[in-house]
């Protein structure tokens, strides 16, 4: 009997499974896939892409980057001046604006900001305090930033998440929050065009219009964020229509049948984002420049990109990406792509043979990049051993074991990924081959002429002249070859058909606001 | 019922030890994990000095023997501190995550029960026919498929080229929770707020998780069923209620089956630790956001107070499930030696 | 009467029928997991035969091919051939699998000679030691296990060896202390057998006998298990062919049709577990009707 009324209850639970689908609102709600995460939910914190991206449509910056661009137009500041040692950048604010709850916004404001930013030492405050000296306030409408050294790309800093304004009044001055009901009002409000009115982390985030905005309203009502565990989902939902847009990260061969949809729009963008081969050059074998050419001219990136990622993203030459002023393929002059000829002549003047082959391990790690890592190292060992002078032990570890292995000098030769912390080509070299960064990277790289011409790159405001010596520093990498570049990501964006107004930058900042429905 | 009581008290303070053991066992197997997590938590670009003053906050340089007191002492109150990776407490990760588990065993175990004590009946009824011998087979076949492997095949089959099913998340993308979550068991919440639609969707959503777990474990319970239902229908009474010429299904499903099935039920408490290590691996492939995928999901990242955490969180599930059973068992049969 | 071959078979053969008509199906299922595990060790043997490629070649043919012509289950996104990959793979999968029973036994048993044998306080707190990790989900445990120990072989094989112990241990203890009360045993005491002497020449023999059973099961929980833990990507080093491995590498084809990376691992894994426990479940039926009713 108790099993005739369980059948029952389960029957009346089928029924209820198939009544019909209610229909949505009559708001314009935009629904955004993505597999990212986030991380953290405090400017003073937050430090990777996905979070970024969400608060650079919570809050604003005293500049930004308009959507799509790459150049620096005024934000919350109207303009500003730079002293002639350029060491003191003033910021004159725009005049009348109120956080959500009335508290006026001056330079009080972005003093107590930054300040905040600095005392509570969170992950990216580096980024300020490395080279903010002071902040003071200069009157209502005008702050001045006084910095330890002249930087040349201090506005793209000043762009950026940890610099973000936030309210005085709702901000707790000597903690980072760890979630949004923490909040006076519970709710990330800021001075960017969306609020956000619910957050569940790893399900949904939605953002609503902010009324306060002091900038063009977005074209939509509502974005709402859904976060999916696996692209193999995401892509689904896709195509059933489901969601509108999806963005980071699809698996190649979804990419490959999604750009071959009818139903299903691409929208693709040179990303900033690199990978590339580090070696452990202050240690044996790989303290021997020949050595680390050898290997670098034994690298087929078409073939990698061909077989991993199904022809998508693209070979990269230089450490300085395609797209960045002063980017040379300096890589493929020196020496081309699977260049097995150079690759053993080098290989022979060490001493090596077919007989006696070079052997060292090669380590990746195996989630962190995404699950295409182990077969880019798979190949990348059929590339070097094509040589035949070369055996590639191809090795593993998770995300915090490979920190720990290649601060350890463990690892002679392993696979990184870099987005960049400001868009500049100084952070592009300078982390890599400069004496501080390198270590950090366990790449162990130090040449006092390299960490002066860093220096000079930082401090020298004339692009021209810049230029030339990012130049001169990327041939000088096919030299000594701290490192050698693969590929860089490309980005890939899939719309319904009917949404518009999506601009993908080079930058990894996304608006929300022009999109909409046609 | 002081023989009960008694029983009952042992029964409790038997499972403190339990607990304690793997308890140790989960603190110990974690400080030798190799990696930095420390370094982990801060991303990549973090300088050295920042990462050891974290390392003194966490108190991770202190002794280990300070470290095993205060995991204790945190463990007593249920709280395992932060995340070293999110900016988020343990506790409501945990909290956050639990009920989307209870939900997936819950339904997997109805599965797992109806299937397997159904056809273990109904084979034990045919006794050496073919239906019985094809139901045994099943028995032993379905046991032997990995749970996860069977999860893709029906998510082949159902979600992609029959294309009939969602093959991943509690909801579709167009169904928010954030407007009908309570209690976090999706089912009870959409029905609290009288969402019907979004209730449908919950369901079909868990249709194919829930299947899968069920079926696998579905196999021990066919095979349990069949032999205590073999030992039920040569019982004297049974055959007497055969001779009065009751319904020979009324026999069968309702006089045999109730008797065969508590011993069924005993086992069901050694394996709830099976339907949770399944669930595990359900959560995984269907991108079900438990518990289960919580905890594989952090071992990638090290992240210490979670994954201590987790693991603390189904020992104690575990040991509760199988006091409670144990208990039921010693109310329902009167015959247990106490 | 001379030696002829076709009687000989003949006489094998009846035999062999006999048995089957003795043991009815029991005898069948035997047999068949008997020829599964068979099959699948002389892939293991025999690899280099069996397989057309080598299983890292990542130029055997076109890009993702489906199953057909030279390429009997296709090849995969890096080129290379799925069926060579299968016939290496048993040979990780295999050596894990053995290997974990083995050890797993090893200890199990000795610790349940000794504690069955002497009980005191020892015992007491050895089986609860052995109890609460038997009540835990074995997976979780070796998913911690593995996590500590890294990716490689060894670990993998010690990660899953671990949560197999409790087994062999509860079933040794117990045998062990029916046995201790047996008239043989007394008697054995009775004229001064020393405590190991008896242990081993009169208790070891008669449990070992048991544990039969239960270790061509425990290898074939074993290969469920380490297939998890590869397809959850804890297990292996890349540069290993292992059929979970694989099985995770094929999920993110899930939805672009590439259907036989998922299934053919997935299905080795399934029938090489069914290909034990059919094993197990035959032997128990045939040498101890009772042991698995309950």
């Amino acid at each position: 009997m108790r099993i005739a009324k369980f059948l029952l209850l389960v029957l009346v639970i089928a029924a209820l499974a198939f009544l019909p689908a209610r229909s949505f609102a009559a708001k314009e709600t935009m629904v955004y896939g993505t597999t990212e995460k986030v991380i953290d939910m405090d400017p003073a914190n937050a430090y990777d892409f996905h979070t970024w991206e969400i608060f650079y449509n919570i809050y604003q910056g005293l500049l930004r980057y308009p959507p799509g661009k790459t150049n620096l137009v005024p934000g919350l500041a109207k303009s500003y001046a730079i002293s002639a040692d350029g060491k003191e950048y003033t910021f004159k604010l725009r005049k009348g604006l109120k956080f959500t709850d009335g508290t006026p916004f001056d330079a009080h404001a972005v003093k107590w900001s930054i300040d905040r930013v600095i005392a509570l030492k969170g992950d990216p405050s580096w980024l300020v305090t490395d080279f903010v000296d002071h902040v003071d306030v200069v009157d209502k409408d005008a702050v001045k930033f006084v910095l330890k050294n002249p930087v040349a790309y201090f506005p793209s800093l000043v762009a950026s998440c940890p610099y973000y304004p936030v309210n005085p009044k709702v901000y707790p001055k000597d903690k980072i929050i760890r979630d949004p009901s923490e909040l006076k009002g519970g709710k990330l409000v800021g001075l960017g065009p969306y609020r956000a009115v619910s957050f569940k982390r790893d399900q949904e985030i939605v953002l609503e219009v902010n009324p306060n905005f002091y900038g063009e309203k977005p074209k939509n009502d509502q974005v709402v964020i859904r976060y999916f565990a696996d692209a193999t989902t995401m892509r689904l939902a896709l195509e059933k229509g489901e969601i509108d847009f999806a963005f980071k990260t699809l698996n190649p061969s979804d990419i490959n049948d999604l750009q071959k949809s009818k139903t299903i729009q691409t929208i693709k963008a040179q990303g900033p984002y690199i990978r590339y081969l580090c070696f452990l050059s202050d240690t044996p074998p790989f303290n021997e420049k020949v050595l680390r050419q050898a290997v670098a001219a034994a690298v087929n990136r078409p073939k990698v990109i061909e077989k991993v990622f199904l022809g998508q993203n693209a070979p990269l030459y230089s450490m300085v990406p395609m797209g960045m002023w002063s980017h040379i393929d300096a890589f493929k002059t020196a020496f081309g792509d699977g260049n097995i000829a150079k690759s053993r002549e080098l290989l022979t003047s060490r001493g090596y043979s077919e007989s006696k082959q070079f052997a060292f391990d090669l380590w990746y790690t195996p989630s962190h990049y995404g699950d295409t890592e182990v077969d880019v190292a798979a190949v990348l060992k059929d590339q070097l051993e094509a040589t035949g002078m070369m055996k590639v032990n191809v090795k593993s570890a998770e995300w915090a074991t490979y920190r720990d292995q290649w601060k350890n000098k463990q690892m002679p030769t392993f696979l990184l990924g870099w987005y960049p912390d400001y868009i500049d080509p100084d952070n592009y070299t300078a982390a890599f081959a400069g004496t501080a960064g390198s270590r950090g990277l366990g790449i162990y790289f130090s040449d006092p002429e390299w960490d002066k011409k860093f220096v000079e790159g930082q401090k020298e405001t004339d692009l021209k002249k810049r230029t030339s010596l990012y130049k001169e520093i990327q041939r000088m990498w096919t030299n000594e070859v701290p490192t050698a570049p693969i590929f860089q990501g490309t980005l890939y964006l899939f719309a319904q058909t009917d949404v518009q107004g999506i601009m993908l930058s080079p930058t990894l900042q996304f608006n929300y606001g022009p999109i909409h429905r046609k | 019922m002081g023989n009960l009581s008694r029983y009952v008290i042992t029964r409790v303070l038997l499972t403190i030890p339990m607990v304690f053991i793997l308890l140790t066992t989960v603190f110990v197997v974690l400080r030798i994990m190799p990696g930095d997590p420390v370094g982990t938590m801060l991303g990549g670009h973090a300088p050295e000095s920042v990462i050891e003053k974290k390392k003194e906050e966490l108190g991770l340089n202190r002794p280990m023997a300070i470290q095993y007191v205060n995991y204790l002492w945190q463990v007593c109150r249920l709280d395992f501190g932060d995340s070293m990776v999110f900016k988020q407490r343990v506790t409501k990760a945990i909290t956050e995550k639990l009920p989307a588990t209870i939900e997936l065993t819950t339904f997997g175990m109805i599965i797992t029960i109806l299937l397997g004590v159904l056809l273990g009946a109904y084979a034990a009824d045919k006794r050496r026919s073919p239906q019985d011998n094809f139901i045994r087979l099943y028995g032993i076949v379905i046991f032997c498929i990995p749970v996860y492997w069977l999860g893709l095949m029906l998510q082949l089959i159902f979600g992609i080229w029959l294309d009939i099913l969602p093959i991943a998340g509690r909801t579709g993308p167009r169904v928010f929770a954030s407007t009908f979550e309570k209690t976090g068991f999706y089912v009870l919440d959409t029905i609290l707020v009288r969402d019907f639609s979004a209730l449908r969707d919950v369901l079909i959503h868990l249709i194919l998780p829930s299947f899968t777990l069920g079926m696998v474990l579905s196999g021990i319970f066919v095979r349990l069923t069949r032999a205590n239902m073999l030992d039920v229908l040569k019982a004297d009474y049974i055959l007497a209620a055969e001779a009065r010429g009751l319904k020979h299904r009324v026999i069968v499903y309702k006089h045999a089956l109730k008797n065969a099935f508590i011993p069924v039920l005993t086992m069901f408490g050694l394996q709830f630790a099976l339907l949770m290590a399944g669930a595990v691996l359900t959560e995984s492939t269907f991108s079900w956001p438990g518990m289960g995928r919580l905890l594989v999901e952090r071992i990638y990242l090290r992240d210490y107070p979670t994954i201590q955490g987790v693991i603390i969180m189904f020992a104690l599930i575990v040991a509760m499930v199988s006091l409670i059973v144990d208990i039921i068992y010693a109310i329902v049969d009167p015959r247990i030696r106490y | 009467m001379r030696f002829s071959p076709a009687a000989g078979i003949g006489l094998v053969l009846s035999r062999f029928m006999g048995l089957g008509r003795k043991y009815g199906v029991e005898w069948w299922i035997l047999l068949a997991g008997a020829l599964i595990v068979l099959a699948i060790l002389s892939m293991a043997l025999f690899s280099g035969v069996i397989a057309p490629f080598n299983p890292y070649n990542q130029n055997t043919g076109p890009q993702l091919a489906p199953p057909g012509g030279k390429h009997l289950m296709g090849t995969d996104n890096l080129q290379r051939d799925v069926w060579s990959r299968i016939v290496y793979g048993s040979q990780t999968i295999l050596r894990v699998a053995v290997l974990a029973a083995i050890i797993s036994s090893v200890f199990g048993i000795i610790l349940g000679l000794i504690s069955g044998f002497w009980g005191g306080i020892f015992d007491r707190v050895l089986s609860l030691i052995m109890d609460s990790i038997y009540s835990f989900p074995g997976l979780i445990l070796a998913i911690a296990f593995a996590a500590m120990l890294g990716p490689g072989v060894i670990n993998i094989t010690l990660a899953v060896a671990v949560i197999y112990i409790p087994t062999y241990f509860r079933l040794v203890r117990g045998q062990t202390l029916s046995i201790k009360e047996e008239l043989y045993v007394e008697a054995a005491r009775a004229i001064g057998a020393s405590g190991p002497t008896i242990l081993w020449k009169y208790i070891f023999p008669n449990v070992i006998a048991t544990t039969v059973v239960v270790y061509t099961l425990n290898i074939a929980d074993a290969i469920m298990i380490e297939a998890a833990l590869t397809y959850l990507g804890l297990g292996l080093p890349p540069d290993i062919v292992d059929w979970g491995m694989d099985l995770a590498m094929g999920k993110k084809f899930l939805p672009s049709g590439q259907w036989w990376l998922i299934t053919f691992p997935g299905a080795m894994v399934s029938i090489l577990a069914l290909g034990f426990t059919m094993l197990g479940e035959g032997l128990a039926e045939i040498l101890n009707p009772r042991l698995l009713e309950r």
